[in-house]
C-alpha cells in the first residue's frame, strides 16, 4: 500500500494529472460536437496530439487519453442527451432520456447517470487488483469462442424483439402480419446494415488516407443524421427543464443499476464489437431491470464501464488485450506495460472521474441554457452543419455517399418503430462472420472479393 | 423468467457436449447457439405466434371518446357468465391508442371477498406509462364499476391489471370442480410451446434430418456420441431447461401437451420477474459456460487451462455470489411480508410473465 501511494504520489507523476485535466477539458469540447463518435472524434484530435509525440513521454500521453476517455463518457451524456446521440450505446440511452427531458427532468436524468458512471468507476477500481488475476484465465477459456459468443448476441437481439402493434383486428391473421410487420423490418434492418458492414470493410469508397476514419460516416448516418433529422422535423419544443437540487434515489437503486451497468458495461467492454447497449439491453434483461431510474442509472455506469474499461484491459499486465478504439491509437506509443502503469491509470482514472463528475452539473446548465434560449430545431441545424462538413473533410465524396445510404438505412427505425439496436449490424454480421473464418465466402458471394 | 435466462441457459446445456465445445472451437461452428435458440423458443412462439390464434369469446374494445367502466366490466362478466353456464368462456381487452404515443389506461381486478369485477378508467398515458396530468375523468360513474357476477373467484395471482399500452391482456375463465371460476390469466401462454412433447417432437425430426445429412466429423473416437445427435440432443434439453426454469415460479407449464389438457401451477419458489431468482440462473449459466469451455478445451495436454483450481474457482465465482444472492433474496422476501403484514393484506407474489412485463422491454426504441 505504501508503495502505491509512493507511485501515486511522486511528485514525478504530477505532470500526469495535468495531463489529465488537459484531456478531461479537451473531452468537454469533444462532447460538444454534435452526433460524432467518440473515437473517431479522439481519432482526430491524437493526430494533432500525436505531433507532440517526441515531446511526450508515453505516460503522459496515456494520462491525457484517460483524461479524454474518462471525461468524454460521463461528459458526453449532455450533449447527447440535449442534441443527439453520436453511436449506438448513446442512442440506447438517449430515448429514454429524450422522455424525461419532454418532461422536464433531463437535468436529473443527467446527474442519475453521472452518478451511475461515478460509481461505475469506483467499482471498476476496485475490482482492478482482481482483473490482474482472473482476466488472463478468462481470456484463456474465451479466446477460441468469441466469433460464435457475438453469434449469441446476433441471436439474442434479434429474438428479443417482440411483435408490436395492437393486435384489435378480428381476423388473426390480420394481427399476426401487424406483428410481425415490424418483426419483419427489424430483421431485414439487421441484414442490410450487415450488408453495409461488408461492404465498407472489404470496398470501402472511403480514401486509402482517410481509412482510420472509414466508419465515421457510417455511424454518423446510422445514429446521428436520424436523430439530427427528426429533430428538425419535430413540431415539439423543449420544456423548460427543471435544475433539480437533489435527486430522488437510494441504496437499493445504486447496488442494482450499479450491478446491472457494471455487468452491462464489462461483457461490451470485454467482447469485440459488443458496444454498451447491446451490453446494457443483455444485463438489463439478465438483472430483470423495470424501474425507469434504475434504467438511466444503470446505462451510466453501462457505457462508461464499457468506453473506459475498454481501454483499461489494455493496461492489464501480460493480458495484451486490445479492446475499443482509443487502445488501438494508443498500442503503437505504448512499449512495456508493468503493473506500476495499471494502478497509475487506477489512479488517473478515479481523479478523472471526479473532476468530470464535478463539471458535469455546470456542464450540464450550460446545454440547458442553450436550448432554452435558442430553438431546438436551430441547435439541431447547427449541429448538421458541423457534422456534414467534417464527415467531408474526414472522408471524401465517397464518405459522403456511404453517410447518405447509412441514413436511410438509420430512418427505418424512426418510420417504422424498429429497434435501433438492428443497425448494429453494420459491425456485428460482418466481425462475427470474419472471425468465424467465412468473411470470405460471403465476399465472394456479394462479388465483393 | 426473463427470455435471457432462458437463452444462457440453453446455451449452457449445449455446452455439456465436448463434441459441441470442438465443434465450436476447431471448426468454427455455431451449434452452441443452438441451445440459446431453443432455449428462448419456447416464448418466442407464445408471443409471437400463439396469441395471434387465440380466439377469445368476448373482445372488449373501449371507446376512448365514451369511456364506461361499467360497460367494460359488464363486457368481462359476458365472459364469466358464459364460462358459468359452459364451464369455459374468455375475454381479451384491447388498449386504447388515442396518438402516436397517448394511450387511455384502465384497471382490471377480481375482487375474490366480494365476487366483483372491478374496472377503473385510468389518466391518459404515454408509452412509457408516465400519465398526463389532469386527464382522469371527473364523472365517477363513469371512471368506477363494480359488477357482481354469480360465482367464487378463484386465481393465483392476486393482481391489479393495468391496460394500458401495446396488447391488452386475455382472461380465461373456468369453472372447477369445487364450483369456484379460476380465472385463467394469458390462456395461450405456456400451453403447447411449454411442453416436453413439442421440444421431443422437433428433436426428433431434427435427429431424422442430421442423421441423413450430418456426417461424421474428424476424430471420432474421442466422443461417446455420434456426431448426428448433437442437433436434436441440444434442441431438447434447450428447450426442456426453458419449461424447467418456468416451473420453479408460480405460472407453471403445459408439460405433456396434448396427453394433458390443463397448465399446471410452478412450484412457486421465486417470481418470473424477480431481478434475484433471475440473475441465480443467468449466472449459474454462465459459471457452466465458461467451466465446460475449459474443461472441454482442445488439445488439453497442450492448452493450459483457464481454471487453474477448480476450487478457488468454484468457491470464489459461484458458492460466494450465490451466498449474497440468497441473502438478498431472503431478506427481500422477508420485508415483502412484514411490509404486507403491516398493511393487512395476504402476501402474494405476482408471476409477470405476461405481455405487460415482456413487452415493455428495457429497449428504448419502442418508446
Amino acid at each position: 500500500m505504501d508503495q502505491l501511494l509512493d507511485i501515486l504520489l511522486h511528485p514525478e507523476y504530477l505532470n500526469l494529472f495535468y495531463f489529465c485535466i488537459i484531456g478531461i477539458l479537451a473531452s468537454a469540447i469533444i462532447s460538444f460536437l454534435p452526433a460524432l463518435h467518440i473515437y473517431n472524434v479522439i481519432g482526430i484530435f491524437m493526430l494533432f496530439v500525436l505531433k507532440f509525440e517526441a515531446t511526450m513521454a508515453p505516460m503522459e500521453l496515456i494520462a491525457l487519453s484517460i483524461g479524454m476517455i474518462v471525461g468524454y463518457s460521463i461528459l458526453n451524456t449532455v450533449p447527447a442527451t440535449y442534441f443527439g446521440p453520436g453511436d449506438e450505446s448513446m442512442s440506447y440511452y438517449v430515448l429514454p432520456s429524450a422522455d424525461w427531458v419532454n418532461k422536464g427532468r433531463g437535468y436529473e436524468g443527467v446527474i442519475l447517470t453521472g452518478i451511475g458512471a461515478l460509481t461505475g468507476i469506483i467499482v471498476l477500481a476496485i475490482c482492478a487488483p482482481l482483473f490482474i488475476y482472473f482476466l488472463p484465465g478468462l481470456k484463456a477459456i474465451t479466446a477460441p469462442h468469441m466469433f460464435w459468443i457475438i453469434g449469441a448476441v446476433i441471436v439474442y437481439s434479434i429474438m428479443s424483439e417482440w411483435p408490436k402493434g395492437l393486435s384489435q383486428s378480428p381476423d388473426c391473421w390480420t394481427n399476426f402480419k401487424e406483428g410481425w410487420y415490424y418483426l419483419g423490418i427489424g430483421f431485414l434492418l439487421f441484414l442490410a446494415s450487415g450488408l453495409l458492414g461488408f461492404i465498407v470493410m472489404s470496398k470501402t469508397l472511403v480514401p486509402v488516407q482517410f481509412a482510420f476514419q472509414s466508419i465515421t460516416p457510417v455511424f454518423v448516418g446510422l445514429f446521428a443524421m436520424p436523430w439530427l433529422i427528426t429533430n428538425v422535423i419535430n413540431i415539439g419544443k423543449v420544456p423548460h427543464q427543471h435544475e433539480a437540487e437533489s435527486v430522488e434515489m437510494d441504496w437499493n437503486l445504486v447496488v442494482r443499476g450499479t450491478f446491472g451497468g457494471f455487468l452491462g458495461g464489462f461483457f461490451a467492454a470485454f467482447v469485440p464489437i459488443v458496444t454498451a447497449g447491446v451490453g446494457g439491453l443483455m444485463a438489463g434483461h439478465a438483472t430483470a431491470q423495470r424501474d425507469g431510474r434504475l434504467f438511466v442509472m444503470s446505462y451510466g455506469t453501462c457505457k462508461t464501464i464499457y468506453y473506459v474499461g475498454s481501454f483499461l484491459l489494455f493496461f492489464i499486465p501480460g493480458l495484451s488485450l486490445t479492446r475499443g478504439g482509443l487502445a488501438c491509437i494508443i498500442n503503437p506509443v505504448v512499449s512495456v506495460l508493468t503493473i506500476k502503469e495499471y494502478f497509475v491509470f487506477i489512479g488517473l482514472m478515479l481523479f478523472a472521474a471526479g473532476i468530470s463528475f464535478l463539471l458535469l452539473m455546470p456542464f450540464t446548465k450550460l446545454c440547458i441554457r442553450i436550448v432554452e434560449t435558442i430553438p431546438f430545431q436551430w441547435v439541431s441545424i447547427v449541429a448538421m452543419i458541423i457534422v456534414i462538413p467534417a464527415v467531408y473533410a474526414c472522408t471524401g465524396w465517397g464518405g459522403m455517399f456511404i453517410m447518405a445510404v447509412a441514413t436511410g438505412l438509420g430512418l427505418i427505425p424512426v418510420l417504422f418503430q424498429a429497434r435501433r439496436m438492428n443497425l448494429m449490424g453494420v459491425l456485428l454480421l460482418p466481425v462475427c462472420l470474419n472471425m468465424a473464418g467465412y468473411g470470405n465466402v460471403i465476399l465472394k458471394f456479394l462479388g465483393l472479393l | 423468467m426473463k427470455g435471457f435466462t432462458h437463452f444462457i441457459s440453453g446455451i449452457a446445456v449445449a455446452t455439456f457436449f465436448q463434441q459441441a465445445i470442438h465443434m465450436a472451437s476447431q471448426e468454427s461452428s455455431f451449434i452452441l447457439c443452438l441451445g440459446g435458440l431453443f432455449g428462448i423458443l419456447p416464448d418466442t412462439l407464445d408471443f409471437k405466434l400463439a396469441k395471434y390464434f387465440y380466439k377469445s369469446d368476448v373482445e372488449i374494445k373501449p371507446d376512448p371518446n365514451k369511456l364506461d367502466a361499467r360497460e367494460i366490466a359488464n363486457g368481462i362478466a359476458q365472459a364469466v357468465n358464459k364460462a358459468i353456464e359452459t364451464g369455459k368462456g374468455s375475454v381479451q381487452l384491447h388498449t386504447m391508442q388515442l396518438a402516436s404515443n397517448r394511450w387511455r389506461s384502465y384497471q382490471l381486478r377480481f375482487d375474490t371477498k366480494t365476487s366483483e369485477i372491478c374496472v377503473d378508467i385510468g389518466p391518459e398515458v404515454d408509452t412509457g406509462q408516465i400519465p398526463f396530468d389532469g386527464t382522469e375523468l371527473t364523472d365517477p360513474e363513469k371512471a368506477h364499476a363494480r359488477v357482481k357476477v354469480n360465482c367464487e373467484f378463484y386465481q393465483q395471482f392476486d393482481k391489479v391489471s393495468n391496460i394500458a399500452i401495446m396488447t391488452g391482456p386475455c382472461f380465461e375463465f373456468e369453472k372447477r370442480a369445487d364450483g369456484k371460476m379460476e380465472i385463467v390469466f394469458l390462456p395461450w401462454h405456456r400451453q403447447w410451446s411449454h411442453s416436453f412433447t413439442l421440444g421431443m417432437l422437433i428433436a426428433f425430426i431434427v435427429g431424422l434430418i442430421s442423421y441423413f445429412c450430418v456426417p461424421e466429423g474428424p476424430n471420432p473416437e474421442l466422443y461417446t456420441l455420434p456426431r448426428w445427435t448433437l442437433y436434436p440432443l441440444i434442441i431438447l434439453f434447450g428447450s426442456m431447461v426453458h419449461i424447467i426454469e418456468d416451473s420453479t415460479g408460480f405460472m407453471g407449464n403445459n408439460l405433456f401437451y396434448p396427453f394433458t389438457k390443463k397448465r399446471t401451477n410452478g412450484l412457486g419458489f421465486m417470481s418470473a420477474s424477480e431481478g434475484i431468482p433471475n440473475f441465480f440462473f443467468v449466472w449459474t449459466a454462465t459459471i457452466l459456460i465458461l467451466f465446460n469451455l475449459d474443461r472441454f478445451r482442445w488439445a488439453p495436454e497442450i492448452t493450459p487451462p483457464g481454471i487453474t483450481s477448480q476450487f478457488s474457482f468454484w468457491f470464489w465465482f459461484y458458492v460466494v455470489p450465490v451466498a449474497i444472492m440468497l441473502y438478498f433474496f431472503l431478506k427481500g422476501k422477508k420485508e415483502k411480508e412484514l411490509k404486507a403484514k403491516e398493511e393487512g393484506r395476504e402476501n402474494k407474489t405476482v408471476d409477470f410473465d405476461g405481455p405487460q412485463a415482456v413487452e415493455s422491454e428495457t429497449d428504448a426504441s419502442i418508446i
